[in-house]
């Protein structure tokens, strides 16, 4: 297994596939309690779509299937074993759309993609207006996005040139400035650059930038840079990458670092020995765009990058102030917490009443969870804007099917 | 900041604590020149007859009718300051009790900004009855019927005092005190220009410099554009108001008068200069505390813009046009916070449009 050059390795002994990462996915399992699995081999898929496969982040034996309300898929964990037993796959033997499609559904690839407008996983015959590669990452004590990319920039180029070929539509490659990735095509393939703040590094900014959703139905695609290398490593050698890189950051953590951990990895076992004592609060993502996890067991979610774990005393939490009056009150402070071209007053007010066709027509299609967290922070009310744009997303979607 | 408020927790008592701050420099000013005016008018006028209450009081703090000291001008700024602003809060406090009972809710804080803002747009002579009218009109109008903080349509404060104002228009002249030429709709300083120019605010002592401290009659709280540039940059750095709404009624009163200068004809306010605008009356703090009320205003920010560009007209137009209502601030706010919903659907529908001329 390849390690990254200067990159503490930190292997735990539990990982997981969690239900919630991937929206509207009824799943249909493919293995049984206790079944031994090789990694990257396909577990489970979506009942609707079928070719929609996901693959095991890691090998070893399935030792528990979580199951919520409504017998929702909560995780499917797997506990690792010393085998290393990786699922091996064939490149596709040509560069045409058909084939990179059936590679990456049939790696489980496919599923690292998501669609803007709902973030879901696209259909496996969608057709994007665009594709985004987010290849750099503003958010405060992300890992380097630039070593990492350069360390696997193989690996990253391939992965690249293969996602342009699954559609006529452009594909951008979003990055930071000072951090240039030159493409050969240049026809299909287009560089953009982004900085300033916190938020150059979310999709929902590239997109409106590049490609803005308006209210016509179509959708873009876009793609992480840890799952692109994860791609790139499918296809160049034919086995699944089983590594993300993460880091470990906040005022509670010992030693703040980047690691190299398993997909999926258990948090718990993972900040085992690095945070203080004493109270502490632990989020998936930055101390920006983090969301609260509960203690117990969680596990890293698909597509996350940091561990923020704050003393108790740092900061606020959405929605914990009780209040009666729920009123928005608007202020200068809401107006550049959004992407530019939305009001942010009356989306927040449309998303507060639920009312949908108006969200909608305010831009809430070009908007997931991520790209309100900041209003929820900032507004007086103590909404969730997150749960209210999903609840109006789920609207939306079901009148569009 | 953060230093002058550690610990307010909750994001809406911060909001209302840091606007109860940003009212400080205008309520000392409101202390001091209403003090200064009541003394100036006392030793001008010694038929006065000073049996009324204030005045009783005033002299009980022991302000000295004689010398114009610190001590004398803040105790008798106190004495017509305090009782109506105590007698504001009571009647506040009291709505906002019986609506928070009948609605089960808690009572929120809000009725004391709302209590604050109207007492400064009062003249320091102001009836107590009117206060108490203008007050429970306020509460039950401007807020309680709408749902409370956050949720009205006018800014209660405004609201209350445009019912004064309506209500009693002469009523100040009565007064011998404040022979208000323009009752309770504020500033004498304009009525003067009005009559005669730059010539006649000379005559009485009025200047730039005097205009800009402010010790000038007029209603309490509005006379002095320091403590409001204060209370505006307070305002401003915690970005509570929206800088663009108030640029754009500044920048529109410039333009505006300076448009009527040139095309003026007469003597009174379509000559007045654009400076002018901005020191006499109320237009400044108007804007800051009045126009800028988060919640009463435009939420969008092209609206922000049209909405401040209508304050401007509108103030400088009725100013001109219309002698009997010399200020012209309180009309004209009241006047764009009703368009703000309309300026605000307007500018959205234009944004929809845009969204959906997108090709995807």
């Amino acid at each position: 297994m390849s390690v990254s050059p200067g990159l503490e390795t930190k292997y735990v002994s539990r990982a997981a596939l969690l239900g919630p990462d991937y929206r509207g996915v009824n799943f249909e399992l493919l293995c049984e309690l206790g079944d031994e699995v090789k990694s990257g081999a396909a577990v489970m898929r979506d009942l609707r779509r079928p070719e929609i496969r996901f693959s095991a982040p890691v090998s070893g034996r399935i030792s528990r299937i979580e199951r919520g309300a409504r017998r929702k898929l909560i995780s499917l964990q797997i506990d690792v074993d010393d085998s290393l037993a990786v699922a091996r796959f064939e490149p596709p033997a040509s560069n045409d759309s058909v084939s990179i499609r059936n590679f990456m559904l049939e790696s489980g690839a496919w599923s690292t993609l998501r669609t803007r407008p709902f973030g879901n996983i696209p259909d496996p015959d969608g057709k994007p207006t665009a594709v985004f590669v987010t290849a750099l990452d503003a958010e405060p004590l992300a890992p380097n996005t630039r070593t990492i990319i350069d360390t696997y920039l193989q690996e990253f180029r391939a992965a690249v040139n293969a996602l342009a070929g699954i559609s006529d539509a452009p594909l951008y490659v979003c990055h930071a400035p000072d951090h240039a990735l030159v493409f050969e095509d240049s026809s299909r393939i287009r560089c953009a650059t982004f900085n300033g703040g916190y938020s150059a590094s979310l999709p929902g900014v590239h997109i409106n930038e590049l490609c803005p959703i308006g209210l016509g139905g179509g959708e873009v695609w876009h793609i992480g840079y840890q799952d692109v290398i994860a791609l790139g490593h499918l296809l160049l050698h034919g086995k699944p990458w089983l590594q993300r890189v993460i880091s470990l950051g906040g005022n509670a953590v010992r030693n703040p670092r980047s690691l190299a951990v398993y997909p999926g990895s258990a948090i718990g076992e993972l900040l085992a020995k690095e945070v203080n004592d004493g109270p502490s609060r632990i989020l998936a993502g930055s101390s920006i765009y983090g969301r609260q996890l509960a203690t117990g067991s969680a596990y890293l979610d698909a597509g996350q990058r940091q561990i923020t774990v704050l003393g108790a005393s740092a900061g606020d939490s959405i929605g914990t102030t009780a209040s009666t009056n729920n009123a928005v009150i608007p202020s200068e402070t809401l107006e550049k917490l959004i992407l530019p071209g939305i009001f942010p007053v009356p989306l927040m007010r449309a998303l507060q009443l639920g009312d949908a066709e108006r969200a909608r027509e305010l831009g809430a299609l070009e908007l997931v969870e991520e790209d309100v967290m900041l209003l929820s922070r900032a507004c007086v009310s103590h909404n969730d804007y997150a749960v209210l744009l999903r609840d109006v997303l789920d609207q939306l979607e079901g009148a569009r099917r | 900041m953060n230093f002058l408020l550690p610990n307010s927790g909750n994001g809406r008592q911060r909001m209302l604590q840091l606007q109860l701050l940003a009212l400080l420099p205008v309520s000392i000013a409101a202390l001091v020149n209403t003090g200064y005016q009541y003394l100036v008018a006392v030793a001008q006028n010694n038929a006065l007859s000073t049996d009324d209450f204030r005045s009783r009081l005033a002299r009980g703090l022991g302000a000295n009718h004689e010398s114009l000291g610190l001590y004398d001008m803040l105790a008798a700024g106190f004495a017509h300051l305090v009782p109506i602003l105590a007698l504001a809060l009571l009647v506040g406090g009291f709505w906002e009790r019986i609506i928070a009972e009948r609605r089960q809710t808690p009572m929120e804080p809000g009725f004391i900004l709302v209590a604050l803002l109207f007492t400064l747009l009062l003249p320091g002579a102001a009836a107590f009855g009117h206060v108490v009218f203008g007050m429970s009109f306020a509460m039950l109008v401007g807020r309680g019927i709408f749902g409370g903080d956050g949720k009205t349509f006018l800014s209660p404060a405004l609201l209350g005092i445009a019912i004064v104002q309506v209500s009693f228009p002469g009523v100040a002249d009565q007064h011998p005190l404040w022979s208000g030429l323009a009752g309770y709709a504020g500033s004498d300083a304009i009525a003067v220009y009005h009559r005669g120019g730059e010539a006649a605010l000379s005559a009485i002592d009025i200047d730039l410099w005097s205009a800009f401290i402010g010790s000038t009659p007029g209603t309490m709280g509005t006379t002095s554009i320091l403590a409001v540039l204060l209370g505006a940059a307070l305002l401003l750095i915690e970005r509570l108001i929206a800088w663009r709404l108030l640029i754009a009624q500044v920048i529109g009163l410039f333009v505006f008068a300076t448009l009527f200068n040139l095309l003026g004809t007469g003597p009174g306010a379509s000559a007045m200069p654009a400076y002018w605008h901005l020191l006499l009356g109320s237009f400044a703090f108007g804007a800051v505390f009045l126009a800028c009320d988060p919640v009463a205003s435009a939420c969008t920010n092209p609206g922000r813009w049209i909405q401040g560009f209508t304050i401007a007209l509108l103030v400088v137009l009725i100013r001109v046009a219309n002698p009997t209502h010399p200020d012209a601030v309180i009309p004209a706010l009241l006047l764009a916070s009703i368009l703000a919903p309309l300026i605000d659907h307007l500018v959205i529908a234009w944004n929809i449009r845009g969204r959906a001329r997108r090709h995807v």
